[in-house]
């Protein structure tokens, strides 16, 4: 139900004038080099075998069901950088807000995976 | 071919004879001035950050698409950028510290320079292992490494001409700054101010590595290089001598000795008046009630000779910190700022404290401080007289008290700006400034010293400003001669790149989702390009040109991991200072090293 919603979502924002730039938006709005890198680094974290690249592609299209392209790079920005060292790793783990959307996507990548057949 | 360098000799000599000017810092200069070279990390003496080549402009600058890209094969936050000379690029690591000598021609390795470091010396750097780029002069590239080995290798074959030991890893001291070249000496500053050290910089020798002089931030006058008599700071409206023992008045006890005002920002560097500009950090502990006093000169703004090291002039931002707001930001250097009607030549400061601040860099006259960011709440203004904030008493963490958790300062620790190095366009005399929109709560607690430790104080924790757009970044315009925001563009997460601004009429930084994006100087709401590299970008964006095409790079990489497989662990790994150990599980992900991704248009 709200998957269907958020495709139609990203698709009106795909074609709205301005929102592609120049590295091209795919269907979804999600750009491919974004899709390329995030298959291949899935890949490379599962020993690079054939099989993943049918398993990565799966989970990329899930996270782009589940996600417009902008709130994919605000929440994996915000669950990548939970992790970062130090003091100024604090604005990301600090604010309710970003830890809030830092595990939602966690979450929503983990549902993913278990569908996708991804290891975690 | 021989009567070519008896010529060229001719000229060296007669350089090296002019009593004061050096001749390697003829050389740097003249490399900058070249702007096919970004011979400096802030492209000049003046730390602008600003280029006149304008091949990429705002028309075509939509067009820019990636030339090549390098990895440092090195994870953890890149900061710095590469320099460029000639048809060399050279490109540093954070910790182990590698230095790349990359030949523009064919992006082939010339020579890799790889220190052995003790890696006890990262649990000791604060802030994660960084490092802010390397330096050049007199065919050599200057690299100052975490352990506070400060190295002169031959830039063309990358051997080691001369090294030595600025500081003591075992007592706190490490180093993130980038060494700078001024006239012929190499200056460099000292990190630690979270583990109780006594901020200095000193001036090496660049044929030798000979330390020619060392100047403390805080302790007896001889040991600051401070005449009680000349040297200057605004006092009451005017400049007074600071008189004798400033310093050491303004500590309880002997505390000084561990006072903090560490140094490792960005220096600037005015030819004329021989004089080099820098700022000192917090004071240690950050537990206020602790450390009573003025805690002088940590929080400073130092103008010295640099031949001497002797201090012409102070002023301190911030006496007796109470949020760690380190003052060691870049000093911009600008001329002819109209400030109140009346060209003059000025040092700029955004300072961690939320204040802009422009001073007269001949005599250290305070003309401007202003909030550069609407929400700064701690003070309500720098009394223009005492050149003193004034402290409101509901975010004083002093007033408060140990122990008390003080709600809502703005802006948080890291200040309205950390070290990330903002730009200043000389054609409409604009800055260009990246910033944090983030506030917070804090808690001072007492902690005993012991050498080699954590020494902070307190704990606090961050959010976005309340009440403003809901981000945690600004990318601002601001003209220091009347201390106002010309324009602010929102920001979802803190701006931590450092800004470029060209002669093309455009302006560029990176953001922590990744994007490098370029606005339209004259209106930065506009933006004109945005592109996505591998990584969150705190590194900085320099600009150069070879064989007749303009270039953009701009190191990519900050830490953390790729989300993949990342479900586990978010709950973990919450440690604040010293936690590089937010790695430890590091190996079991994808690792992303730093990237260098240089741009051109097609």
């Amino acid at each position: 139900m709200s998957s269907t919603r958020r495709v139609a979502l990203s698709l009106a924002l795909a074609m709205a004038p301005g929102a592609a730039w120049a590295q091209g938006a795919g269907a979804t709005g999600y750009p491919t080099v974004d899709r390329v890198e995030f298959v291949l680094e899935c890949m490379q974290k599962n020993g690079g075998k054939q099989e993943f690249l049918y398993k990565c592609a799966c989970l990329v299209d899930e996270i782009a069901r589940a996600y417009t392209y902008d709130d994919f790079v605000e929440a994996s920005t915000a669950a990548r950088y939970q992790s970062l060292a130090g003091e100024r790793g604090g604005v990301f783990r600090d604010p309710p807000q970003v830890r809030e959307t830092a595990k939602r996507y966690l979450q929503t990548q983990g549902d993913a995976m278990k569908h996708c057949g991804v290891p975690r | 071919m021989a009567s070519k360098r008896t010529y060229t000799w001719g000229i060296l000599l007669g350089l090296a004879a002019l009593p004061g000017l050096a001749f390697a810092n003829q050389e740097v200069i003249k490399l900058t001035q070249d702007s096919k070279n970004w011979a400096m990390q802030a492209g000049n003496m003046q730390n602008q950050r600003y280029s006149a080549l304008k091949q990429i402009n705002k028309e075509n600058v939509k067009n820019l698409r990636v030339a090549w890209t390098f990895s440092t094969g090195v994870l953890r936050g890149h900061e710095g950028g590469p320099l460029v000379i000639g048809d060399m690029l050279y490109i540093h690591s954070p910790f182990p510290n590698k230095v790349f000598a990359i030949s523009l021609a064919d992006q082939q390795i010339k020579w890799k320079y790889e220190p052995r470091q003790d890696p006890t010396v990262i649990p000791v750097m604060c802030c994660d292992t960084v490092n802010r780029g390397l330096a050049y002069a007199d065919g050599k590239i200057f690299l100052q490494q975490a352990d506070t080995n400060l190295v002169a290798l031959d830039a063309k074959t990358g051997k080691e001409m001369w090294k030595v030991k600025n500081g003591d890893p075992k007592k706190g001291e490490t180093n993130t700054n980038a060494p700078h070249v001024f006239k012929d000496k190499v200056i460099t500053g000292i990190s630690g101010g979270e583990f109780g050290v006594r901020g200095f910089v000193a001036a090496y020798d660049i044929k030798s590595g000979r330390q020619v002089w060392k100047a403390y931030s805080t302790g007896p006058d001889a040991e600051m290089l401070m005449d009680p008599d000349k040297t200057m700071t605004w006092t009451d409206g005017k400049m007074a001598p600071v008189g004798r023992d400033s310093s050491l008045k303004s500590w309880q006890g002997d505390q000084w000795k561990i006072g903090g005002g560490t140094t490792w920002g960005w220096y600037s560097y005015d030819p004329k008046l021989n004089l080099m500009y820098y700022g000192s950090g917090n004071p240690s502990t950050w537990n206020p009630v602790q450390r009573p006093g003025d805690n002088k000169w940590s929080m400073t703004i130092w103008a010295r000779d640099v031949d001497t090291g002797q201090a012409k002039w102070v002023y301190q931002m911030t006496p007796h910190d109470e949020w760690d707001f380190d003052g060691v930001n870049e000093m911009i250097l600008a001329d002819g700022v109209n400030v109140k009607g009346k060209p003059r030549n000025v040092l700029v400061h955004f300072d961690r404290n939320g204040f802009g601040y422009t001073l007269d860099r001949v005599t250290g006259q305070l003309l401007v401080a202003e909030k550069y960011d609407p929400k700064v709440n701690w003070a309500t203004h720098v009394d223009m007289k005492t050149g003193r904030p004034q402290v409101v008493a509901k975010y004083s963490t002093q007033a408060q008290g140990a122990d008390v958790n003080t709600k809502q300062i703005c802006p948080a620790a890291l200040g309205t700006k950390d070290q990330q190095p903002a730009a200043y366009n000389p054609a409409n005399k604009m800055f260009y400034v990246p910033t944090n929109h983030v506030c917070m709560d804090y808690e001072p607690f007492k902690v005993e010293y012991t050498a080699g430790q954590p020494y902070v104080g307190a704990t606090l924790s961050m959010f976005p400003a309340p009440g403003s757009h809901g981000g945690m970044g600004n990318f601002i315009m601001w003209d220091a001669g009347t201390g106002k925001i010309v324009k602010s563009k929102a920001e979802k997460f803190s701006v931590w790149s450092g800004a470029l601004v060209t002669a093309g009429g455009i302006a560029c930084y990176g953001t922590l989702e990744g994007y490098v994006k370029c606005v339209d100087a004259s209106n930065i709401s506009k933006e004109l390009y945005k592109f996505k590299t591998p990584s969150g970008i705190i590194g900085n964006l320099n600009t150069w040109q070879y064989k007749g095409k303009q270039y953009i790079g701009v190191l990519s990489g900050i830490g953390g991991w790729a989300g993949i497989g990342l479900a586990a662990g978010l709950e973990k790994d919450t440690d604040g200072l010293g936690a590089v150990g937010g790695y430890k599980e590091l190996k079991n992900y994808t690792e992303l090293g730093g990237v260098l991704t240089v741009f051109v248009l097609p």
